[in-house]
């Protein structure tokens, strides 16, 4: 099936410091693609480059059939950033729930201010997703009344309101608890299973195991291993993943 | 035995020592906040006594004219309306212009930068007295002649939107970046951004500290006194103190008022602090 995300000799300059060495690597329909890494590998800025959250210093990224050249300036590169965001949804470490609006509010946001949906139609399809998350009875309280693993739910549910083609993920289950973790991976896992594009950023190797289709590890820039998680896991061929899968292997016991 | 002959022993669950706790924290906060307010009446009575004329173990206290007191109160507090019309009209031209320095501040356009900056600067340079006279007296010479009310209104709110343009800035800087990053991620143009996400955050962050400017601008109002065309508390209160030469009670007057006055904003504000504090933020 042809890709729905292609990233092509992607690079990223931090002033002097290169980020990101010519990454390149495709994404089909309905994959789930997790990537791992050190920190500092460069792994979330790839992330946040495809919906150009950072903008790529050389390269192309491409999403459902819209081609981003990075380094263009101008109107019509405005708006084809603007069309690859509405096709894409992103949820962050730190969830970033807009607070001064009640859980409905943040959720048909998007749809009703960027897209111009009518607002009967919005609600509805809120609803929809936050009681998919398990939190429709939340939806008049305000983000500051959730703990964590609630606040991250309702982001996927915002994300996900806009209905987009590819989901990306940057290290969602990082700033929680331990214990509130299981119920945001879950979330995701029923979010895969319902065919979406996925693509995570993430240090849980046990979700990478069991629901990525393929595993990027990243190191110093670059993509060092593309593999599927069983081969991956069990016979990493580079030292540099094996010691990233001993490291998470001893740390959690 | 029969249970209703054990009524009489029923034991009072104790006090926790958590509860034992709290209760002392409870009654030492009681305590403070009563003799804090006994302070306050003594205070109070003390400055009253001091102007009370009266002689006591051979300490003099101040003499008031009590009569011109009677007279012309309400003479001077016809003067509040004015006061408030003043401090109202240019703490809205003051919160319009410091937004809009704010904003300016944030642009990547040089002259618009350089525009909010030279303002803040020129406006923080000089003093806001000098300001009024010269809204209302120098203006004239190059024709352009403002009523004393305009001149007034006009320095307080080009003076106060420099300092409180400081105010915005913080209120701006307060909402994360991250808040940007999820509007931007949703597609939202910088525009929506800044109209959905980050000014309501930074308006609530700057409303209580507006509210100290507008308490502090009551009583800087009474500089437009000196352009002795604006009939508020201070003007009232020069005009019968000068004449009469009753200096004295008049100014004590006129800080009554606006001792008053600020106190009544102050509980005001408090009430929209709290209310702006609970649920959800």
């Amino acid at each position: 099936m042809a890709p729905i995300v292609r990233i092509s000799n992607l690079d990223k300059y931090f002033g002097r410091l290169q980020v990101l060495k010519q990454v390149t690597t495709e994404v089909a329909p309905r994959e789930v693609v997790c990537i791992i890494g050190r920190s500092g590998s460069g792994k979330s800025t790839l992330l946040r480059c495809i919906n150009f959250l950072e903008e790529p210093s050389f390269g192309t990224i491409e999403v459902d059939g819209l081609k981003v050249e990075a380094g263009t300036r101008g109107k019509e590169h405005r708006q084809l950033v603007h069309d690859v965001r509405l096709k894409t949804g992103m949820v962050f470490q730190e969830f970033n729930l807009f607070p001064h609006m009640s859980v409905l509010e943040n959720v048909i946001e998007g749809p009703v201010t960027v897209k111009r949906m009518d607002r009967a139609k919005a609600l509805e399809l809120a609803e929809e997703n936050l009681d998919s998350v398990g939190l429709l009875f939340k939806k008049d309280e305000y983000p500051n009344r959730l703990s964590g693993g609630q606040k991250q739910r309702v982001a996927i549910a915002r994300a996900l309101t806009m209905e987009p083609k590819v989901m990306l993920f940057d290290e969602p289950t990082s700033a929680l608890d331990p214990e509130l973790i299981g119920e945001v991976l879950n979330v995701m896992k029923k979010v895969a299973k319902d065919g979406m594009t996925m693509l995570v950023v993430t240090h849980e190797m046990g979700f990478a195991r069991e629901v990525a289709d393929r595993v990027l590890v990243m190191a110093d820039g670059e993509i060092i291993e593309d593999e599927k998680p069983d081969q991956l896991f069990d016979k990493p061929s580079d030292p540099r993943t094996k010691a990233l899968i001993d490291r998470y292997r001893t740390g959690s016991g | 035995m029969r249970s209703d002959s054990t009524t009489a022993h029923v034991v009072k669950p104790a006090l926790s020592q958590a509860d034992l706790l709290y209760e002392t924290q409870q009654r030492k906060s009681r305590q403070f906040r009563r003799n804090v307010g006994l302070s306050w009446g003594i205070l109070l009575l003390v400055l009253f006594y001091l102007f009370s004329g009266q002689n006591f173990l051979g300490i003099k206290t101040i003499h008031l004219d009590y009569e011109f007191i009677q007279n012309n109160m309400f003479f001077i507090a016809g003067g509040l309306g004015q006061t408030l019309i003043v401090s109202v009209l240019s703490i809205t031209l003051a919160t319009i212009l410091a937004l809009l320095a704010a904003l300016g501040r944030l642009s990547t356009i040089p002259p618009v930068y350089a525009l909010s900056t030279f303002y803040v600067s020129l406006i923080r340079g000089t003093p806001l007295y000098l300001q009024i006279f010269f809204f209302f007296l120098a203006l004239p010479q190059l024709g352009i002649v403002l009523t004393g009310l305009f001149a007034g209104v006009l320095a307080l709110g080009l003076n106060y939107g420099a300092y409180m343009s400081e105010i915005f800035r913080a209120g701006l800087a307060s909402v994360g970046k991250g808040q940007r990053e999820a509007a931007m991620a949703i597609g939202m143009t910088p525009w929506q951004t800044m109209k959905r996400v980050v000014l309501p955050q930074a308006l609530r962050f700057a409303i209580p500290p507006t509210g100290n400017e507008f308490i502090a601008m009551t009583k800087d109002s009474a500089l437009v006194s000196a352009t002795g065309f604006v009939h508020e508390v201070m003007w009232r209160a020069t005009r019968v103190g000068r004449a009469q030469f009753h200096n004295l009670e008049a100014l004590i007057m006129a800080a009554v008022f606006y001792w008053l006055m600020t106190l009544l904003l102050s509980y005001v504000q408090s009430i929209i602090e709290t209310r702006l504090s609970k649920g959800d933020r």
